[in-house]
């Protein structure tokens, strides 16, 4: 049999938490690949963020070899990261393979992501296979579970193997399949090389790594190889496989899937979804489906201490090293002084780097209000993006502004169709329709407006559903909107660190529960501090707190100074989370204590 | 010059506040707490009588100590040390352990200031505190105190349950009818493992708020002032010239020796704290903590702008700081928060409330 026909190339798509991680690990540890002893939970989720937070973020492809009815077989399994802030990662994943493993959850059945990720999978021509996973659970219901993917995702699941990839169960039906049911790559291997790159880190001594699925021709090293999209020239100084580490290789063919590495400076140089061809024999056209990756949700990170700006601005760099999707630009603010304003693919994707910076740089950050790019259309005709509130022009300027909108399905059982309608209502969604897709889930679609989803969105639908519903958007333009920009002044000077942009009808409630919110976290000080909302030089609402009376440390008993000296040490401490705006100390609390505002309030 | 602390361990019950070194031990136990007390003193002293000029016995409460006993600690005191001529000698008393036997024998062996616990004239508010002496065994107590003594001092609690202003100042009047010649007054303070931090827990309600107690300090002040006891620290006001010399040492970082469970001694430029067990204070077990120029310019600073005398630019200087360099004294100074005459600070008393935030502001970054 010809080598190509022996490679299948997949990866596994799934609803968060639906097993995707394990079973990957049990096909790994299945086909010896790595011997028990060198598993590690979670094998392919390499990161400690990842494995806490039980989410791929960046991909890991492994290599594994199976045999069946005495042919060995190479399997490639594509990892995909499991959340809408990567959709497109997933997509460039799915483009490098033939075939995708659609795992389903036994009793949760069909989610917003189930549906999602398979329709990306169909949009990329993949073969797909259901699996029904977590068969071990009590509440396990695989027969309905089977109906169900066929009934709403419009595939055939009555064969469809039902396993526990926690307990191992099964897992030899799911490898039989790969190898019956994927078909294997087509591709020349005599003909121009065309290679995709679906992924890419940085590696300290290498540079950055492509991670390539070869459609045709073969790449080795000493090959002179140029990226069609950004245009750049590098010379091949390694290929290989995963086994899950790097093997290197002398040749990667059609068909296979690997990693390329050739003294690239930046992860910036390698942009996902790139074609690579050779110099001296190029392909004119390059794989379908390139889209630069533009971040949708941004904030501003600043020191909580600002002598450790350089240290910031150090661990962003580290970070962007592997996440060619971070953005980042120095900000200046009144309020915090020296920072950055940052671009992120989504919030899961912004909470992921300020817990990297915390945890891995050691840093104490203050965070903005997460905002988004709003187009700004002036008087004068221009049109200006901005993300950041205080660079809003004067009201007079401003003909109308445009926002980003969202198409969202959420997912639910439908005794919350009401709460989940209540809510999207509040978040001026616009209703499109709903679906029953059983007795027990109905699908409804919105358009929102993307500003809307990233307060407190999620927060609010999993506390209405009771954590029932499950939600996936995609990007849907830009449309006009009322939005004004509702600014906090403390002690009449403005904060500009605490200004957002809202939709005009919701700034008299915003404004009211800011004021309020920040009585409660600003300490008093030594005078009386007016708190309030105004837009322009209009005064929305208005709270104030009441000077501090008492500060005052207690007797020292019988000498005992040392006490009453440490006790003096750790308010001083204290101190240095503060920020002063004009005479108002804030505590770097104050600043992401916006960000949530409780549903009750 | 040197000043001596003493500390008697020993209450005949525990108040709800009190998160300090007291215990209610059998009469056995106070003779072999003494013998240990009286070994220190002599273990300090070796061969040579330092002099002093301050003796203060604090606690607990010393008065509950039999005569016999106190007496050994008068002898151990005198036989050890050079008392200098005008000594101050205090001794902490509560109303329920006082008599005139011991007030008598106080006096004889130099005693010459009482320190006495009222803490309020309110029945509730005892109760509620775990004070085992009514309002009436209270005010008999000073006059038993003033009837050997002339410089009697009383200690006042602001935050008790159930506060009222007007209350509180007839409280003051009373004490300063019946002549005594210095009062400290604390604000009720809430620690931590105290039977008031409990109930506190369970009713944040249960006592007046900071608010209440800063007006009623302020009020306290106006009042004290007015009966001619000025303010020489913020909990410490005095009839002219009978401001306690001894807690002067504490706030101005003057040497003091102290014995006995859980004191504290500050020599050589070292702060040594005694254990705060019996077994371990048999021991003499202790911990020394070596004073650096930037703690002691710390409370330098504390200490001094607590007390009407404030802190001083040069001794701040030949500790490393130059505090012209405070972008915080400038706003300070002008919005007349702080004072400043020649060499020396001073913290204006209307903000005494709130020194501990100003405090802070004036340390160096």
């Amino acid at each position: 049999m010809d080598r190509i026909n022996k490679i299948r190339n997949f990866c596994i798509v799934a609803h968060i938490d639906h097993g995707k991680s394990t079973l990957a690990d049990r096909l790994i540890e299945k086909t010896g690949t790595l011997a028990k002893r060198d598993m590690q939970e979670q094998l392919l989720d390499s990161m400690e963020l990842e494995r806490e937070k039980g989410i791929t973020i960046k991909l890991t492809p492994t290599k594994m070899n199976y045999t069946l009815d005495g042919e060995t077989y190479e399997l490639n399994l594509i990892d995909t990261p499991g959340h809408v802030d990567f959709t497109y990662e997933v997509s460039r994943s799915l483009a490098a393979c033939e075939g995708a493993i659609l795992i389903v959850d036994a009793s949760q059945g069909v989610e917003a992501q189930t549906l999602a990720n398979a329709y990306l999978a169909i949009d990329n021509n993949l073969e797909i296979l259901p699996v029904i996973n977590k068969i071990d659970l009590p509440s396990a219901r695989p027969e309905e579970v089977k109906k169900e993917v066929e009934d709403v995702v419009g595939i055939p699941a009555m064969h469809a193997p039902c396993i526990s990839a926690k307990e191992g169960t099964n897992i030899e039906d799911v490898l039989k399949m790969i190898v019956k049911e994927f078909p294997s790559p087509k591709g020349d291997e005599n003909g121009k090389l065309k290679a995709l790159i679906f992924d890419s880190y940085y590696d300290n001594f290498k540079g950055a790594i492509c991670l390539v699925r070869i459609f045709d021709g073969t790449l080795k090293v000493g090959d002179k190889v140029k990226m069609m999209q950004t245009g750049k020239i590098y010379d091949v100084t390694e290929v290989g496989v995963f086994v899950p580490n790097e093997k290197p290789v002398d040749v990667l063919r059609a068909g296979d899937v690997g990693y390329l590495a050739g003294s690239i400076k930046t992860i910036s140089d390698v942009a996902v979804g790139d074609t690579i061809t050779k110099v001296d024999n190029p392909i004119t056209e390059a794989l379908p489906g390139y889209k630069e990756v533009q971040p949708v949700v941004f904030c501003g990170i600043f020191p909580v201490d600002g002598a450790r700006y350089n240290d910031l601005k150090d661990g962003l760099e580290k970070l962007k090293l592997n996440d060619a999707s971070l953005q980042f630009q120095p900000e200046v603010s009144q309020a915090l002084g020296f920072g950055f304003r940052c671009g992120f693919l989504g919030l899961l994707h912004l909470e992921i780097i300020t817990e990297r910076l915390e945890r891995e740089f050691d840093l104490d950050i203050i965070t903005t209000a997460p905002s988004v790019f709003y187009h700004v259309y002036k008087t004068n005709g221009e049109m200006i993006e901005l993300s950041n509130p205080s660079s809003l022009p004067n009201p007079v300027e401003i003909d109308y502004i445009e926002e980003p909108m969202v198409k969202a399905s959420v997912f639910a059982p439908p005794n919350y169709v009401g709460a989940i309608m209540d809510l999207c209502q509040e978040k001026r969604g616009i209703y499109k329709d709903l679906t029953y897709l059983d007795e027990n889930r109905v699908r409804l679609n919105y358009t929102l407006p993307l500003g809307e989803i990233i307060y407190d969105f999620f927060d609010s639908l999993k506390s209405r559903t009771k954590g029932y519903a499950s939600f996936d958007y995609e990007m849907a333009g830009y449309e006009r909107s009322d939005l004004v920009k509702v600014d906090i002044l403390l002690n009449g000077e403005k904060c500009d660190a605490l200004s957002i942009i809202v939709f005009k009808d919701k700034a008299y409630a915003r404004g009211r529960v800011l004021t309020e919110k920040l009585k409660k976290i600003i300490p008093r000080q030594l005078f009386e501090v007016p708190v309030q909302a105004a837009i322009g030089g209009k005064v929305i609402a208005r709270e104030t707190i009441k000077a501090m009376r008492k500060d005052v440390l207690a007797k020292c008993y019988g000498g005992d100074v040392t006490r009453k000296r440490k006790l003096l040490e750790k308010q001083k401490e204290g101190k240095k989370r503060m920020r002063k705006v004009g005479s108002v100390e804030i505590p770097s609390e104050a600043f992401m204590s916006i960000l949530k505002l409780d549903d009750g309030e | 010059m040197l000043g001596v602390y003493v500390h008697i361990p020993f209450c005949d019950g525990k108040c709800s506040y009190c998160g300090f070194s007291s215990f209610v031990k059998t009469d056995d136990e106070k003779e072999r707490y003494i013998n240990s007390l009286v070994e220190e003193i002599k273990e300090f002293a070796g061969e040579k009588k330092r002099e002093i000029d301050s003796i203060y016995i604090g606690g607990g409460t010393p008065s509950i100590l039999p005569i016999n006993l106190i007496c050994k600690l008068f002898e151990a005191l005198k036989e050890n040390f050079k008392w200098k001529d005008g000594l101050e000698f205090t001794i902490e008393a509560n109303p329920c352990s006082l008599d005139e036997e011991k007030l008598s024998f106080y006096k004889k062996n130099g005693v010459n200031r009482i320190s006495l616990g009222v803490q309020s004239l309110d029945e509730n508010q005892l109760k509620f505190i775990g004070r085992r002496h009514s309002s009436i065994e209270a005010i008999d107590a000073v006059k038993l105190a003033k009837k050997y003594f002339d410089n009697v001092s009383c200690d006042l609690l602001i935050g008790l349950k159930d506060m009222d202003e007007n209350a509180f100042l007839a409280q003051i009047n009373t004490l300063a009818e019946l002549g005594i010649t210095h009062i400290s007054a604390y604000m009720l303070q809430v620690e931590e493992g105290t039977r008031l931090h409990r109930l506190v827990e369970k009713n944040k309600h249960l006592l007046p708020t900071d608010d209440d107690c800063v007006d009623v300090y302020e009020k306290m002040t106006d009042k004290l002032a007015i009966l001619g006891f000025s303010q020489y620290e913020i909990s410490n006001f005095a009839k002219q010239g009978y401001e306690s010399y001894h807690n002067f040492k504490y706030w101005t970082g003057q040497e003091y020796v102290g014995f006995g469970l859980g004191a504290h001694s500050y020599l050589n430029g070292k702060r040594i704290a005694n254990d705060t067990t019996f077994s371990g204070y048999y021991d003499r077990i202790h911990t020394i903590e070596a004073i650096n120029d930037q703690q002691r310019l710390e409370e330098h600073i504390m200490l001094g702008l607590r007390c009407k005398a404030g802190i001083s630019k040069i001794v701040m200087k030949t500790l490393g700081y130059d505090i012209t360099t405070n972008s915080n004294l400038v706003e300070f100074v002008e919005k007349g928060i702080l004072n400043q005459q020649g060499d020396i600070i001073t913290l204006n008393p209307d903000y005494y409330g709130v020194s501990n935030y100003i405090i802070v502001k004036l340390l160096p970054e």
